[in-house]
């Protein structure tokens, strides 16, 4: 059953791969008109469906996958990072498909969650750890409420932090496509979709600004689009020699390239603001709910609710990091990009508690292997 | 011009009360828990920050110097760190101060007569047979059922001249906005309570013996201010059993310790287990399992006369236990017992001595014998008396087995091989505070976030051709888009209500521009 479920793993990972490439495939013959409207020709829609489908077929493939691994050691299957970041790809995907997709509409953004859902796993799949049992510490039904807010809110805020670079791009695509067209912009709001009308207030005009599509695209410099997410997964990836950092950044160039491209397709920068606060505005509460149960697990088994732990210290400084964000979204002057740089520093801070307290830090916390 | 003293508080009060301040204050409280992840933190590794000190690991002694004088080392108890805290908290008292006002001046107020129905960003226009005056009854038991507040105002009251009904709701976002930021007096008070009146302290018994909770007894005491010598309950707590069982793979699976509390002479609990995760809690005192190990009983005799007998706690040292024994503490001919034990005995394929699992299933005692000036009479860890070369003898032993005598007549007895296990002892008030504090906390955020504050109004009036017309208008200031798909639904239900006192259906038009929001 252990090795069923490792091969379901890789077969999901496998399938997540190609139903992105299907996803860029269906982006790619998809025209943008002048008025920002999207319209796909006959193979566009159907690369549109084939990448739903295989995205839906490596979801069941995937919950196969965790559920094996449950059966297999009797515990909910979030003991190690391995599977935690099999989970947190799951939900990431889960959510991407039913609620960004489904219920909200933003095909071209789906890719980008399965390409975030891939990274998760493949660098989960580095951590592999067979099947196994827990140890004693680990064993509380306060534990199993705990990790389960803890990844559920992890993969949400993965989607948050999607919207929020895609923003941020997308953001500075429209302004400068508006300081071309010689428009000026109102103080410190959402994005470039709101510019000035003269009265002093905002007026959402984003249509307006957009003059062509394609501009959103000659915007943007490629070049860096492809280097910086280049350079990062390739450091990232330095720990596996020469090949690692080839083939990470390798990754990573194509992404990034893949985010330049999509730029007109993309909703617009005020529409991924709003998702993004959405989203965060969702986790906040489960995540909070997590540290919660974490800190009255800690009491039972450790007697003390709190003991700044590196991975509580660095719990504690998400939480603070996402409240930041969520109080910049209120505050004036801050909302737009600088809330933006808030929450993508949020989500760094979280990839840090997760991955570098794990794995570098010695804590109550580390058991990665 | 210079401020006065006077002027300089309150441009600081006012500073304070800023958001961008908070936020900034946020930033830098983020940092200060960066610092103390990637730092080690003394409260937590005292062995590593000791070793950064000394230079022996880290940046360097010279670093650690710096380090240690801004409270690197320590910074949940350091200076800044309690200035930054309290700058926050004084920064969000000045913001709640005035919201708590603004907010009970809004809860109080009636709602707002509402102009210009129509051309609001919800609007919906019904036509129908029942009087205005019944109409608007109808729409407001649905307005009612939203548990919407409602104020019904006269054709006179109103700028249209017709009837209406004002109603508004969503005071739980700013309702709940307060409650979370409250919500951090009540954890502070939690977080002071524990620390002026809490105590914790680690003990480790042998199986078969007993301790009193007093102070003198624990180690790595943690003591509040007002959590005196007296405060201890003196009862006592006897280790009956041990049990631990184990993985395949040497983990351990489960380890169980068995208890008998004594209270004054009398036993208060008998049986009585604790596993990790399932604590003990007595007379307000809370007893953890922390950590186990195997703790020989060795005699050590000079012909008949006994020296030594005792059990030793031994600590794990990847799958071999090992630790010292004391035997002859005076005199010139001291004597120690380096211990060294294997809980499964075997060889393995180039014939050296292994331990094949971790439970005492063969367990062999390896003893050296030291004899000489070992330091023993100074106040330094057992384990650490001066080894000069060899020491004078070895032996291994089964249990039950006794040594054949060593230098002079010594020899050295394994008796048996019991259990010792570790426990936390704490006194934590204060929790439940914490418990309340982080509930209140969590309601605060998710009505702060899902809540939001709206206003509906229905007018009613007989039209020209005899019909009535009856206008919904709704505005919300949060989650527009949410609110659109409310409104609509509330549009509905309205509908149907006057369908249902009058034969025909009421016609309807619904305009909705929410996609701005």
């Amino acid at each position: 059953m252990a090795e069923l479920s490792d091969t379901l793993f890789y077969v999901a990972l496998g399938v997540y791969v190609l139903a992105m490439v299907a996803y860029f495939f269906a982006m790619a013959f998809t025209r943008v008109t002048v008025d920002g409207v999207l319209s796909s020709t006959a193979a566009g829609t159907r690369a549109g469906r084939v990448g739903t489908v295989l995205a839906l077929f490596g979801l069941t493939t995937h919950l196969g996958s965790s559920v094996l691994r449950g059966l297999e050691t009797g515990r909910i299957p979030l003991g190690n990072m391995f599977e935690y970041s099999s989970v947190i790809a799951l939900l990431a995907v889960a959510g991407g498909l039913f609620v960004v997709q489904a219920r909200w509409g933003h095909v071209h953004l789906m890719g980008f969650v399965l390409a975030g859902a891939t990274l998760m796993m493949g660098s989960g799949w580095l951590l592999f750890v067979p099947a196994g049992p827990l140890v004693p510490a680990l064993e509380s039904y306060w534990f199993n409420i705990h990790v389960t807010a803890m990844v559920g809110s992890a993969a949400i805020f993965m989607l948050a932090f999607l919207a929020t670079a895609l923003y941020l791009a997308r953001d500075t695509a429209e302004r400068r496509v508006a300081a071309r067209s010689g428009q000026r912009f109102g103080a410190g709001t959402v994005g470039a979709a709101s510019v000035d009308v003269g009265d002093g207030r905002d007026a959402v005009t984003a249509d307006s600004v957009v003059a062509s599509p394609l501009e959103l695209r000659r915007a943007l410099s490629p070049g860096w689009f492809v280097a910086l997410p280049a350079i990062l997964l390739g450091l990232y990836g330095s720990q596996g020699g020469a090949r690692g950092v080839v083939g990470a950044a390798a990754v990573g160039g194509a992404l990034g390239g893949w985010a330049w491209y999509a730029m007109p397709h993309l909703p617009s920068a005020g529409e991924l603001d709003t998702l993004a606060y959405r989203i965060t505005a969702f986790a906040m509460p489960i995540y909070t709910f997590g540290v919660i149960c974490g800190a009255i697990w800690a009491e039972e088994a450790w007697g003390r609710y709190w003991g700044w732990d590196p991975k509580e210290t660095g719990a504690f400084f998400t939480w603070v990091l996402y409240a930041a964000y969520l109080h910049a979204r209120a505050t004036y002057g801050w909302r737009g990009r600088r809330a933006a740089w808030v929450g993508i520093t949020a989500y760094v801070a979280l990839l840090v508690t997760y991955f570098v307290v794990n794995l570098v830090v010695v804590g109550l916390h580390s058991y990665a292997t | 011009m210079i401020p006065g003293p006077w002027e300089t508080v309150v441009i600081a009060w006012r500073r304070l009360q800023r958001m961008s301040t908070a936020l900034i204050l946020l930033f830098s409280l983020a940092i200060a828990s960066v610092v103390a992840t990637f730092i080690p933190q003394e409260p937590l590794v005292p062995e590593t920050v000791a070793q950064w000190r000394t230079g022996a690991a880290g940046p360097g002694s010279d670093v650690a110097r710096v380090l240690d004088g801004a409270g690197m080392f320590d910074v949940f108890a350091s200076w800044w760190f309690a200035t930054l805290t309290a700058l926050l908290l004084i920064s969000l008292t000045g913001c709640l101060l005035p919201r708590y006002r603004a907010f009970i001046r809004t809860v109080r107020r009636q709602p707002v007569a509402g102009r210009n129905l129509t051309r609001l960003s919800n609007t919906t226009t019904l036509t129908t047979h029942a009087d205005p005056n019944a109409a608007l009854t109808a729409v407001d038991a649905v307005l009612a059922r939203r548990r919407l507040r409602r104020r019904r105002l006269a054709a006179e009251e109103t700028a249209s001249g017709h009837a209406q009904i004002a109603a508004e709701g969503g005071h739980w976002r700013e309702g709940g906005n307060l409650l979370f930021h409250t919500a951090f007096y009540v954890l502070l008070i939690g977080v002071a309570v524990a620390q002026l009146f809490g105590f914790t302290g680690q003990i480790n018994v042998v199986e078969g013996t007993t301790f009193t909770d007093t102070r003198i007894v624990y180690g790595n005491i943690r003591a509040g201010r007002w959590f005196g010598i007296d405060d201890h309950r003196g009862f006592q707590v006897r280790l009956d059993d041990f049990d631990v069982t184990y993985h395949g793979s040497g983990v351990p699976d489960d380890f169980i310790s068995t208890v008998t509390i004594l209270d004054e002479g009398e036993v208060a609990r008998e049986g009585s287990t604790i596993r990790v995760n399932h604590p003990l809690r007595y007379d307000g005192m809370k007893l953890f399992q922390l950590r186990f190990g195997m703790a020989p009983r060795v005699i050590v005799r000079a012909g008949d006369t006994v020296l030594f007998d005792d059990s030793v706690m031994l600590g794990d040292n990847g799958g071999v236990w090992t630790g010292t024994a004391k035997v002859k503490t005076s005199g010139p001919d001291q004597i120690a017992l380096d211990l060294a034990l294997l809980p499964d005995f075997g060889l393995d394929a180039r014939g050296r001595p292994i331990s094949r699992s971790p439970s005492a299933d063969n367990p062999v005692l390896f003893a050296d014998l030291w004899v000489g000036d070992l330091g023993l009479e100074r106040p330094i860890d057992a384990s650490r008396f001066i080894r000069d070369g060899e020491p004078v003898a070895g032996v291994s032993l089964v249990p039950g087995g006794t040594s054949d005598p060593l230098v002079g007549n010594l020899t050295v007895e394994f008796a048996e091989l019991p259990m010792w296990s570790g426990f936390q002892v704490s006194h934590a008030p204060g929790r439940w505070t914490m418990l309340v504090g982080s509930t209140l906390l969590l309601i605060g955020l998710v009505s702060s976030l899902y809540s939001y504050r709206r206003r509906v109004w229905a007018e009613a009036w007989r039209d020209d051709d005899g019909t009535t017309r009856v206008v919904i208008a709704g505005v919300a200031l949060q989650r527009k888009v949410a609110f659109a798909e409310a409104f609509a639904a509330l549009a509905d239900e309205a509908r149907a209500d006057l369908t249902t006192s009058d034969a025909r259906p009421a016609r309807e038009t619904t305009m909705s521009d929410a996609h701005h929001g």
